[in-house]
Formats: structure tokens, C-alpha cells, sequence
């Protein structure tokens, strides 16, 4: 971000995660709207926000169809894509919302485990609320206060999720399913070993789900796993969790070293 | 007449500005905000806002933020704040008024939410987070119309005159104007935005305007008083807290109070 130019901000209250982040971006539009557009990449805060971005990331639906009619000739049976607050699960969902026959899945963090503070699942231990400007499912105490939550990958460690996917979930036309942080680097490792990908944690639970799922099917099926990111960002979480020796040693050393 | 009607009344007979103070529930403690409370009933203060403590405060900065992070980790409740409500509104006669984040209201339940706060002797509630468009939905004014509480809007140099109209519509009590840009450390004269949005939100509004700015000195409300009915002080009174030890607060909070006069 920085080498395009961009000057990153870190966020430095409450528990420092996604939700402090959103919350610190629309203060910041709060105090500065007459010169600052809000353009979180997620799909959630207040309307037009949440249609927008699913508006600008509806073109990885269409590339989807587009591809798959090219390689399979017809639509994916399933289409599979993390959510954090949603945007790139919108975005390969949108497309196919009206194609009945195409299953959509949405994965969600399953932490490290089911106690409050260990997880990211809103479906089925949220509740609704309104927070950051928007109605939708959030994982909250009976007093309405957000509720610590913890994923492996950032940018699935939130409480909320957008509107739209709520309403998706209600209607039972997405099914929402969750990957624990074990299970996700699991997928890391055999991406990288069979497809020479690296995955970004977040898509890993994707994919995690993808692996879990296709046993179970027949061969003609088709499956789609949206890769909605890249790796290459949790080197530093992957190194902690892999601990592969030199490379470790490696890393530590950097570190030590002041980098 | 409300007990807010009567406040208003009489600020306006005197021709004085009114004085709005701010206390985060349960900070630092349920009871020090008790003690708080009464010494700003006991030194000039006209109106109070009890705020409840939310996880994510999006109208807040830094110091009431962190003060409802506290707060919040000593466990403080919706509950405790009804029932400090209760036992102030018995023991104070300045109108106090429940300042929440809407979702500490919604789930609540928005009707029981009015319901309980008139019962516990609260005169208003400003919800900076409740926009009218969602009105139909969730019955906010309504629910507050019907138990007899004044809906306070909540309004910014960002809205537009339009919006102020439509908000000038259903609002009650007095109409909330916040703003952080506008006010810069020394500077001596009010920005001149800032006067034109007081301006056009006395065109809009015809009930009394609440002015919070940053307000923390006694020079800032001489500054507002010509376009303004009453001063909002909120952070400034949690940093007076702040830099108290547990004895000093009443006593700093009163000589911070005086010093406010004009």
C-alpha cells in the first residue's frame, strides 16, 4: 500500500481488529465529509455503502460465469467464498443469485474454538443489532456491546456482517458454514503443495471448505472457490503457525536485527 | 409543562445561555458518577447527559471512548443505568437526558427502552446514531412521543438544509448541533462556517439550539451565545476526572464549573 502511495494509518484502540478499523474510517468521514469519500472495502456501514462495493465487486461474479461457461459449458454448482464483513463473497455471489441451481456457500471464521472471543461465526451466534451504521446479524451481548472475536486471518476477525448477506441468510438462499484456524492453514499447506498457490487466510477457509465438501460429491460436479486474496500478506502469521526451522530462524533473526 | 419545558423556559426568561453537561455512566465508578451528577445539579448546571456506555462509540473521540472502554470493563450494564437514573432523578431536579448508541435502544426493545426512561425520570434522549430515513422501520420518535420524552436531533455543519428541515420536522425539546472541525486551540474568533450552520440551523429549527463544540472554557460560550441557547461540555469534564484523584474530583469539577460563568 505504501509503495502505491498510499499512507496507512494503524488503528490504535479497543481491540484493534477490523471493527476498530471501520470504526476509526468512518470517524475520520464523520469529521472530514465535505472532503473525503468513505471507501471501505467491505460490504458493510451505512446504505449506499453496502451496494456499492457489492456493486464494484460484482465483476468477479460475471469473470466466474464468463470462465466456467468457457471451461465447463455450463453454470458452477457451488460457489464458495469466505465473508468477513462479506465484500468478496458478494462479489462472487451477486452473478448467481437468481440461478437457483447454483449453491452458495459462505464461510466464516471458526477460530480456535466456541467461546465468546475465540470465533468470528455470526450464523447462528449473532444476533441483530445496529452498529457502524448498518441493521444486520452482529456477535453481541444482550446489551447490544459488540463482542470480542478472533480468526487467524484479519480480515475475517469481525462481529458484523453485511446487510445484504443477512438478508441472503434469512432468505436460506446462501448457506453459511464455518473453518476453524487449524483447518484453514491445513488448506494453506495443500494449495501451495498441489497448486502452487499461496492462498491468503482468508480464502484458505474457502478453500478449507472446498476440500471438506468435494469427497462427498460426484465427479461431474463443479466447484468454484473464490481466491480472493494472495499470501503473501501473512507471511509473518504463517511463519508463526508453520514454525518450518530455518525459515523461522530466519525470520526471527530479521526481526531481531530491527526490520 | 416537562421539567425540560420549565428548564427552557427559564433560561430564555433570564436571557442567559443554558449549561449542558456530560458524565459517562459508571465512569470512573456508579458511584462517583452519582457524586458527579449532584455537583453539577448544585453548581449552575441546567441540563445533564447521562451517557451509557457502547463498545463502539462512533460519535466519540478518544476520551469518551476510553472512558466507556472503562467503564464497560467494570461491568456496567443497560440496567444500572436505568437504575442510576432512577435514584439522580429522585435526588436532582435539573431535567437529565440518556445520551446511547442506538443499538444499546434497539436491543433493548425501542418501546420498553422510552418506556423505562420516562419511568425512571429521564426528560430526553439523544441518539446521535438514529437516522429519520429509518424512521418506518424502527418507530424511534414515535416510541419517544408516546411516553412523553423529547427526541433530541442530532445535527452537523454536514447536513444539508434540507435535511435540517426534515429533522426540524420531528424535533422536540431542543436540537443538538456537534461539530469537532471549526475550532482550533486559541483561535480567539468562531469560525465563520460555523456561524453560518448556527445561522441556517435558526432558520430551520424554531425550538432552542445545543451547541457542543469542544467546548472547554468559559471564552467558547461567550463566543456561542449570540447564536446559541445552550453549551454542551463533554469531554472536557472527563479530563477534568482524569487528572483527579478520587477526593479531588468533586471539588475540581466545581472550580471547573465556576470558571465556565460568564
Amino acid at each position: 500500500m505504501e509503495q502505491l502511495g498510499a499512507k496507512v494509518v494503524p488503528v490504535i484502540f479497543g481491540s484493534k481488529t477490523l471493527k476498530d478499523a471501520v470504526n476509526a474510517a468512518i470517524k475520520d468521514w464523520i469529521e472530514n465529509v465535505k472532503d473525503t469519500h468513505y471507501v471501505l472495502g467491505s460490504v458493510v456501514g451505512p446504505h449506499p455503502f453496502p451496494t456499492m462495493n457489492r456493486d464494484f465487486q460484482s465483476i468477479v461474479g460475471k469473470e466466474i460465469r464468463k470462465q466456467i461457461k468457457e471451461a465447463d459449458g455450463k453454470l458452477p454448482d457451488f460457489v464458495i467464498a469466505c465473508v468477513g464483513g462479506g465484500s468478496n463473497a458478494m462479489g462472487a455471489f451477486t452473478d448467481f443469485i437468481k440461478e437457483p441451481l447454483v449453491h452458495l456457500i459462505g464461510v466464516e471464521a471458526g477460530g480456535k474454538g466456541k467461546k465468546i472471543g475465540e470465533h468470528a461465526v455470526r450464523f447462528p451466534t449473532g444476533s441483530v443489532g445496529v452498529v457502524e451504521g448498518y441493521k444486520s446479524y452482529f456477535l453481541q451481548n444482550s446489551d447490544g456491546q459488540l463482542q470480542k472475536t478472533h480468526s487467524i486471518s484479519a480480515g475475517l476477525d469481525y462481529p458484523g456482517i453485511g446487510p445484504e448477506l443477512s438478508f441472503l441468510h434469512d432468505k436460506k438462499r446462501v448457506e453459511f458454514v464455518s473453518i476453524r484456524d487449524q483447518e484453514a492453514l491445513e488448506a494453506v499447506k495443500l494449495l501451495s503443495r498441489l497448486e502452487g498457490i499461496i492462498p491468503a487466510l482468508e480464502s484458505a477457509h474457502a478453500v478449507a471448505h472446498a476440500i471438506k465438501i468435494a469427497p462427498k460429491l460426484s465427479k461431474n460436479k463443479t466447484i468454484v472457490v473464490n481466491l480472493s486474496g494472495r499470501g503473501d500478506k501473512d507471511i509473518f502469521i504463517l511463519t508463526k503457525a508453520f514454525k518450518d526451522k530455518k525459515f523461522y530462524e530466519f525470520m526471527k533473526d530479521l526481526v531481531e536485527a530491527g526490520i | 409543562m416537562t421539567k425540560l419545558e420549565e428548564k427552557l423556559q427559564q433560561i430564555k426568561s433570564k436571557k442567559r445561555i443554558g449549561l449542558m453537561t456530560h458524565v459517562v455512566i459508571g465512569y470512573p465508578t456508579l458511584e462517583e458518577t452519582v457524586s458527579i451528577v449532584k455537583t453539577m445539579a448544585e453548581n449552575g448546571v441546567d441540563f445533564i447527559e447521562l451517557q451509557i456506555p457502547f463498545s463502539d462509540p462512533l460519535a466519540d473521540g478518544p476520551t469518551i471512548m476510553k472512558a466507556c472502554e472503562e467503564a464497560l470493563q467494570k461491568g456496567i450494564k443497560v440496567k444500572d443505568a436505568f437504575k442510576l437514573a432512577q435514584k439522580l432523578s429522585e435526588q436532582v431536579e435539573i431535567p437529565l437526558l440518556f445520551m446511547a448508541y442506538y443499538n444499546t435502544v434497539f436491543k433493548y426493545g425501542t418501546k420498553k427502552f422510552c418506556d423505562d426512561a420516562k419511568k425512571a425520570g429521564i426528560s430526553g434522549l439523544i441518539i446521535p446514531d438514529m437516522p429519520l430515513d429509518e424512521e418506518h422501520e424502527e418507530h424511534f420518535i414515535k416510541y419517544c412521543k408516546e411516553a412523553d420524552l423529547k427526541n433530541i436531533r442530532v445535527v452537523s455543519p454536514a447536513s444539508t438544509t434540507e435535511r435540517l428541515k426534515k429533522n426540524a420536522r420531528v424535533a422536540d425539546g431542543f436540537v443538538y448541533c456537534t461539530a469537532r472541525q471549526g475550532i482550533t486551540g486559541a483561535q480567539k474568533e468562531l469560525d465563520p462556517q460555523i456561524i453560518s450552520f448556527l445561522k441556517n440551523v435558526k432558520k430551520s429549527f424554531k425550538i432552542p439550539i445545543a451547541v457542543g463544540f469542544g467546548i472547554s472554557n468559559k471564552e467558547r460560550i461567550k463566543q456561542i451565545k449570540p447564536y446559541a441557547d445552550i453549551a454542551v461540555v463533554g469531554s472536557a469534564i472527563i479530563d477534568v476526572i482524569n487528572r483527579s484523584s478520587e477526593q479531588e474530583i468533586e471539588g475540581n469539577i466545581k472550580q471547573f464549573l465556576i470558571g465556565l460563568k460568564i
